[in-house]
């Protein structure tokens, strides 16, 4: 115990080590705050946006390309919109885009890993070789096609992430599960005459949810990161919508001397990845496991 | 010895030929039944329906999925992998021609992400828990984190403000006439010719892209190589070694960097994946006209059979990669060797 303080014995539970764990973890605590700034900013958006008429397709030309300023503290894109109040919009789409594809990916890619580990034979083999041959795909070659093949916007975006996404956390609780499904516990609840679906649902999964918030957490960044190049590539979010991506596409045709257009919404995704991680990397700490 | 390799490497390969297989059927089957008629594609939305069933005639798509599936992937065997939708060009042709481009850029990538992560992992894994390791573990996450495009455009605009001679755009300086051949690799052919004018300009260009290619990977191998370092540095061996006095230096280098390198280089071949992907961004912010800026391009416009090509050789890409790492590994970790032997 790394504690220099007395502590009463009871209040050793697994549950508060762990917490103890994160809360001295100082990265674990700025990434968590991070993280909760952006998701309120997403939410509140509509109520702190100084310019709530520039969210969409307004124009206000007399401010166009203003750099930032007390009146405009980020500056304005080439139609003269505050990008403060489109950056702080933008992270609704990001926010929206994690949601949409780990709300799928990560059930689905755990079911898939937890067959897998658990039934082993064929199941096993199909499953492992599917995620094999996804591996081998860059995946942004992957989204890019897939998402432009339908047509380009938030949705099939989301559709395209997902379809790679899931094998990720298949590949992930299919290693945990495998070594779990060995522990003497399963064993037990099979002899004691316990269902497959059991045995999966309250015996092993239990065991994998440490590792799949975690990775979920970690995931998030990369969906962010991932979503906004893609859009960044012009398929994404169609305009007016605000979108950090396509907002640094349409800054950098004013480099460099706008470079506002570009920095702005260029380290708004970069804070937001950068909360998912350290957020993530304060998890794995405090749950001590290997993803 | 030998046989073990040699047995060892048919198993791998069968193994991704099976991976190749079913990523080449998925490709072709996602660009046959989405919406978009390659033969309306190609021949544009004024072409009349009589014209569209001809050209569709033509290139056989009127036969079963199946047949359509063995013709694609016979040819593909022989190099042929279709025509360009909209420029009638051969597909392997046009990619043929930009890959040197992109291949040039990701070996110098990888060349870089060796030289700056490796150190860095042996130096933060070397002085851990001080704020050597603190600013390493910070620029590792950093590098993770950023994107890839905006790390480019970072290094442009400091390219613009305060290295305002520094090229940022293309390959090389139209005016310098730059010899072609033997290996279509700049860096390389000028040395060949003893171009070093064409050299340095190629030197510099590439320079930047590189790094940003390199970013994440950078930060992920030095985090991998550390935790190895640290890792093994308690291994029986290496503390024999301390106890007789062997200096730290050989130690580390000697002993310690060859069994620590296995991590960071199976993490690198899984990291092509992402870094084929990263080329399309830095490509196109860098205007660097390569594979990944033709693969971007045959997407935007739905060249289906492009876009098929170029997700083919992007799969096959990681595939040589990973095979090339699963060589290195071999040679560096005898344990491995033994292992595939029983």
């Amino acid at each position: 115990m790394p504690s220099s303080r007395p502590l009463e014995l009871e209040a050793l539970t697994p549950r508060y080590m762990a917490w103890y764990r994160f809360t001295r973890n100082p990265t674990a605590i700025i990434g968590a705050a991070m993280v909760l700034s952006v998701i309120l900013l997403a939410i509140l958006a509509p109520l702190i946006v100084p310019y709530p008429e520039h969210v969409g397709a307004a124009v206000n030309f007399r401010a166009r390309h203003a750099a930032p300023d007390l009146t405009y503290w980020l500056g304005t894109d080439k139609v003269g919109r505050d990008i403060l109040t489109r950056v702080i919009f933008g992270f609704r789409v990001s926010l929206l885009l994690v949601v949409g594809v780990l709300a799928v990916a990560v059930p689905l890619g755990a079911a898939l890993g937890l067959a897998a580990g658990y039934f082993g034979g064929w199941t096993e083999r199909l499953i492992t070789g599917l995620t094999n041959v996804m591996l081998a795909i860059p995946p942004l070659v992957m989204a890019l096609a897939v998402g432009n093949v339908l047509e380009p916007n938030l949705v099939n975006a989301m559709i395209a992430i997902t379809l790679l996404w899931w094998t990720w956390h298949a590949r992930l609780v299919y290693r945990v599960s495998k070594s779990i499904a060995a522990e003497d516990f399963v064993e037990a609840a099979r002899l004691a005459g316990a269902s497959h679906w059991h045995i999966l649902t309250r015996e092993i999964l239990p065991n994998c949810i440490s590792v799949i918030s975690v990775k979920t957490t970690l995931d998030a960044a990369f969906v962010i990161l991932f979503g906004a190049t893609l859009s960044f590539l012009g398929l994404g979010v169609k305009p007016p919508t605000p979108d950090l991506g396509s907002m640094v596409a349409d800054g950098r045709q004013f480099l460099p001397e706008m470079w506002w257009g570009v920095l702005a919404p260029g380290f708004a995704i970069f804070y937001a990845t950068l909360g998912f991680n350290l957020l993530g990397d304060g998890l794995r700490d405090m749950f001590d496991v290997e993803v | 010895m030998q046989e073990n390799y040699l047995y060892t490497f048919a198993k791998r390969i069968a193994g991704f030929v099976g991976v190749l297989f079913v990523l080449s059927l998925m490709i072709f089957v996602l660009a046959r039944v989405v919406p978009g008629d390659p033969a309306r594609i190609a021949l544009g939305p004024s072409a009349s329906q009589e014209q569209v069933d001809a050209m569709r005639m033509e290139m056989g798509l009127d036969r079963p999925l199946l047949e359509q599936y063995v013709t694609y992937a016979t040819n593909a065997l022989q190099g042929d992998l279709g025509r360009s939708l909209i420029s009638g060009r051969a597909v392997s042709t046009e990619i043929a021609s930009l890959l040197p481009a992109t291949l040039e850029l990701v070996l110098v990538t990888v060349i870089l992400m060796a030289l700056l992560a490796i150190p860095l992992g042996v130096i933060t894994a070397r002085y851990r828990n001080t704020w050597i390791d603190n600013t390493g573990r910070l620029f590792s996450i950093v590098g993770v984190t950023m994107p890839s495009f905006l790390f480019a455009i970072l290094l442009q605009l400091f390219a613009a403000y305060f290295l305002t001679d520094w090229p940022i755009i293309g390959r090389i300086d139209h005016s310098l006439a730059a010899p072609t051949g033997p290996t279509g690799l700049l860096l390389v052919d000028s040395l060949v010719h003893g171009r070093f004018d064409v050299f340095l300009d190629a030197l510099q260009r590439i320079l930047f892209p590189a790094l940003a290619l390199a970013m994440s990977g950078i930060g992920q191998i030095t985090r991998i190589t550390r935790s190895a370092m640290i890792e093994n540095q308690r291994r029986d061996h290496v503390l024999t070694l301390q106890s007789f006095g062997v200096p730290d230096r050989v130690i580390v280098f000697r002993y310690l960097l060859k069994l620590s390198s296995i991590a960071p280089l199976t993490i690198m071949g899984l990291e092509f994946a992402s870094l084929i992907g990263n080329a399309f961004v830095v490509e196109l912010v860098f205007s660097w006209g390569g594979f990944a800026s033709y693969g971007l391009n045959a997407i935007l416009q739905k060249d289906l059979n492009a876009v098929m090509g170029v997700v083919l050789l992007s799969g096959l890409f990681f595939i040589v990669a990973n095979i090339a790492i699963d060589i290195i590994l071999l040679m560096l970790d005898p344990r491995l060797r033994l292992k595939e032997a029983r």
